[in-house]
């Protein structure tokens, strides 16, 4: 017992390099199901992508050619970048449109105003609903020809608008179905409005400014933090939208609704091009990517975190 | 802790060597013709080579099919009745509405995770089996599907790198259907000739009222009529020998002819029905209470259109024109068909299968006319005794088989020209009713499209 003993002490004080790998690296045992999914359902895919965009791999005719030229094709072809276009139309619209939204529903919410939690229910429930397709079938029913949205303009007189249809206006119909979950957003500008100190409206009140002032010099810079995670994630979930076009409009009327995102599920699924659905793939990974660099390098110009000096 | 990184490191240059493997392999493949040559070698010996029932106690299969309400009632149905008779088949099923069902599909194909029984487009045997990798060979399980019932002909169609990939169930084609009841509300007969359809334009717009429309046609709709009205003014077939057979100024004839439908208020224009907000013409409000009276449609669809209307309508099977030219355009191909998977590890239950589907009494009663007439002796044989064929699908079946003259190329359907909306057919008519393009334009777009498909 005792020579056990001391073995087992002599052990714990001279480890062999074996256990000292187990120990150092057990924590590891604990998150294994999640590394194994990270690394065949993540980080395979991702770069095989990368590698199949220099291909011009076809899910049935397989790999002829490897080089450049999805990439050059993506610059080249009129029809994807027109579909690129749209897509920074599309989230250049609806970005700025749900913030200010949030924002401002956000800001009259932080009131003390009656049935203010049956309010913050009702317009956070959008958000809940997501990209649902139900939603987006139900938004493609209230804007058609025989839809609720032209029988009132018809109602009080006007003349119906073919909304999915006219190039014109469909855009802004996809648009408008993300803006109105603007729910998620809101409930961050809600938290962040409470976290503004009472005493500065006070003391900027004492001063004479008015509630605009106040809004623009107190409330605006002291939520940028909120402000400016907001417009990273929303700039994100924008650019990869899909459900409302697919759904709404297919990306027509004469690809006036084409994201990018709907461009690479067609190539992808529709024609079997992988090669050049990977390379649109890493495009707009490249793109999100920059302008979230873009976002966080100007971050020092316009955003205030309190413990800066 | 550097021993960890070691191993992630290690773990994250496999997976990136793993990516290059799997490219290797996939460089490997030969494009589907090429391999298709060789095709018939181990066709010859798969012939050969008896596909045993299971000795496994009981087994599961799954089939998948797409189509209407109508449609996956009477396939539950007969399968039902067939693992009531095989009780030691379970049949899992797998079905859906046409809209995204071919991309589910390709992908499944690909994976080699497709259902053991598939209902399958006739283009899909040259499109995703082209070396007859992925669809078994039926002749290797003609001991349990009897092939006696079907024509050699008709076999044929489904015969591609010398294996026979496919069942076809029966063969279809476009035709004109009305809805009488609002011809008879504008006062006029259904049209028998292209003169009365062009006048019925006119009637319509003024008896009726802007929102009525003789014709409702979509983008696909619309290269199938041009292709009737081509074949029935020129007298040759749209494609021959691998090649378009048109050129770019007589294309644009047919294209004016579409162009001439709209401005005559026969057929709205695509906006017009992109704006009615519907997945497809049989849900869309305006065929329903009859707004659209009329349709160019293929045979087998005749019940899922009439099914669709309001109460009260009167849905007829129209007649070809005859004086759409000096000869009778249009064609006829197989409607669908069905594969069993190259990789299914029961062949012989599979086939048994679409054998009691597609050719015993039992389950041809069920199916009845719900894929069209059956191509099956059998099947057409049980149908007629019982009367189960849907007598409208029977006459616009007779009547396209008639009538038309001319044979289809595989490629028409392919999916870079019929893929909705980035194919060359939904650009070009898209665009002509939009005014981007001009008949001159869009006929160049489309001979381009047509040729770069037809050259692979």
């Amino acid at each position: 017992m005792a020579k056990t003993k001391s073995r087992t002490e002599k052990d714990m004080r001279n480890p062999s390099k074996f256990q000292v790998f187990c120990r150092r690296n057990f924590g590891f045992v604990f998150i294994l199901v999640w590394l194994i999914g990270f690394l065949v359902f993540r980080l395979y895919p991702f770069i095989s992508s990368l590698v199949y965009s220099f291909s011009d791999f076809h899910l049935f005719k397989g790999i002829s050619e490897w080089g450049l030229m999805n990439y050059q094709e993506i610059f080249e072809s009129d029809k994807i970048m027109k579909s690129l276009g749209v897509t920074f139309a599309y989230s250049f619209m609806t970005v700025p449109l749900k913030l200010a939204f949030a924002l401002f529903i956000a800001y009259i919410l932080n009131y003390k105003i009656k049935g203010v939690n049956f309010f913050r229910t009702a317009y956070y429930i959008p958000s809940i609903l997501g990209g649902s397709v139900a939603i987006a079938v139900l938004w493609k029913a209230l804007f058609r020809d025989e839809g609720v949205i032209n029988a009132i303009i018809r109602a009080f007189g006007g003349e119906g608008i073919n909304w999915l249809a006219d190039p014109d206006y469909a855009l802004f119909i996809i648009s408008l179905l993300r803006v109105w979950q603007f729910g998620s957003a809101m409930v961050l500008f809600l938290a962040a409005l409470k976290g503004v100190s009472v005493e500065l409206y006070e003391a900027a009140t004492i001063d004479g400014a008015s509630k605009a002032r106040q809004f623009f010099s107190i409330t605006l810079p002291l939520i940028t933090p909120v402000v400016f995670y907001n417009l990273v994630t929303q700039l994100c979930q924008a650019f990869q939208e899909f459900n409302g076009p697919y759904i709404i409009t297919q990306g027509g009327p004469r690809d006036a609704t084409t994201l990018f995102s709907l461009l690479i599920y067609r190539r992808a699924f529709q024609l079997n091009e992988m090669g050049m659905a990977s390379a649109m793939a890493w495009v707009l990974f490249i793109i999100v990517m920059t302008l979230s660099v873009i976002a966080f390098v100007s971050q020092k110009y316009w955003v205030y975190y309190g413990d800066e000096k | 802790m550097r021993s960890m990184k070691k191993i992630l490191a290690g773990l994250l240059g496999l997976a990136m060597l793993g990516s290059f493997t799997a490219c290797a392999s996939d460089a490997g493949n030969e494009p589907a013709n090429t391999t298709a040559a060789a095709g018939g070698d181990t066709t010859t010996a798969a012939a050969a080579e008896s596909k045993l029932p299971s000795e496994e106690g009981e087994i599961t299969i799954k089939i998948s099919w797409w189509g209407g309400d109508s449609r996956h009632e009477a396939t539950q149905n007969a399968i039902n009745a067939f693992m009531a008779k095989n009780p030691n088949i379970k049949v899992e099923t797998n079905f859906g509405a046409w809209s995204g069902w071919e991309d589910a599909m390709s992908t499944s194909f690909y994976a080699g995770t497709a259902p053991d029984v598939n209902q399958v487009n006739w283009n899909w045997i040259e499109n995703y089996s082209g070396d007859g990798s992925v669809f078994l060979d039926m002749n290797t399980v003609s001991e349990y599907f009897d092939l006696s019932t079907y024509s050699e002909s008709a076999l044929n169609q489904c015969v591609v790198a010398d294996e026979l990939q496919a069942i076809p169930v029966s063969m279809t084609g476009r035709i004109f259907y009305w809805n009488k009841s609002t011809f008879d509300k504008a006062g006029i007969d259904t049209p028998k000739s292209l003169a009365d359809l062009m006048a019925a334009g006119e009637t319509f717009k003024t008896k009726l009222g802007d929102d009525y429309y003789p014709l409702a046609l979509g983008e696909y709709d619309r290269a199938i009529l041009m292709v009737y009205y081509l074949e029935s003014v020129y007298g040759k077939a749209w494609v021959e020998n691998g090649k378009l057979n048109y050129t770019e100024e007589e294309i644009a004839k047919g294209l004016e002819f579409i162009e001439s439908l709209e401005a005559a208020h026969v057929t709205p224009t695509i906006a017009t029905i992109l704006g009615d907000g519907a997945e497809s013409l049989d849900k869309n409000p305006k065929w329903m209470d009859g707004k659209y009276a009329g349709i160019f449609e293929w045979d087998s669809s005749a019940s899922k259109f009439g099914k669709a209307l309001n109460e009260g309508q009167e849905f007829i099977v129209g007649d070809y024109f005859k004086d759409m030219g000096s000869y009778q355009g249009g064609f006829a191909k197989v409607s669908l068909a069905f594969a069993i998977s190259e990789n299914t590890k029961y062949p012989a239950e599979c086939a048994m299968l679409l054998n009691f589907l597609l050719n015993e009494p039992e389950g041809t009663a069920i199916m009845a006319s719900e894929r069209g007439i059956p191509l099956s002796t059998a099947a057409l044989e049980t149908c007629k005794s019982q009367n189960l064929l849907n007598e409208m699908v029977a006459e616009a079946n007779g009547k396209v088989l008639a009538w038309v003259d001319y044979p289809l190329d595989t490629q028409f359907e392919n999916a870079a020209l019929k893929g909705n909306p980035d194919g060359v057919y939904y650009d070009v008519f898209g665009g002509l009713s939009y005014d981007e393009y001009t008949p001159a334009e869009a006929a160049k777009i489309l001979a381009e499209g047509v040729t770069e498909v037809l050259n692979g």
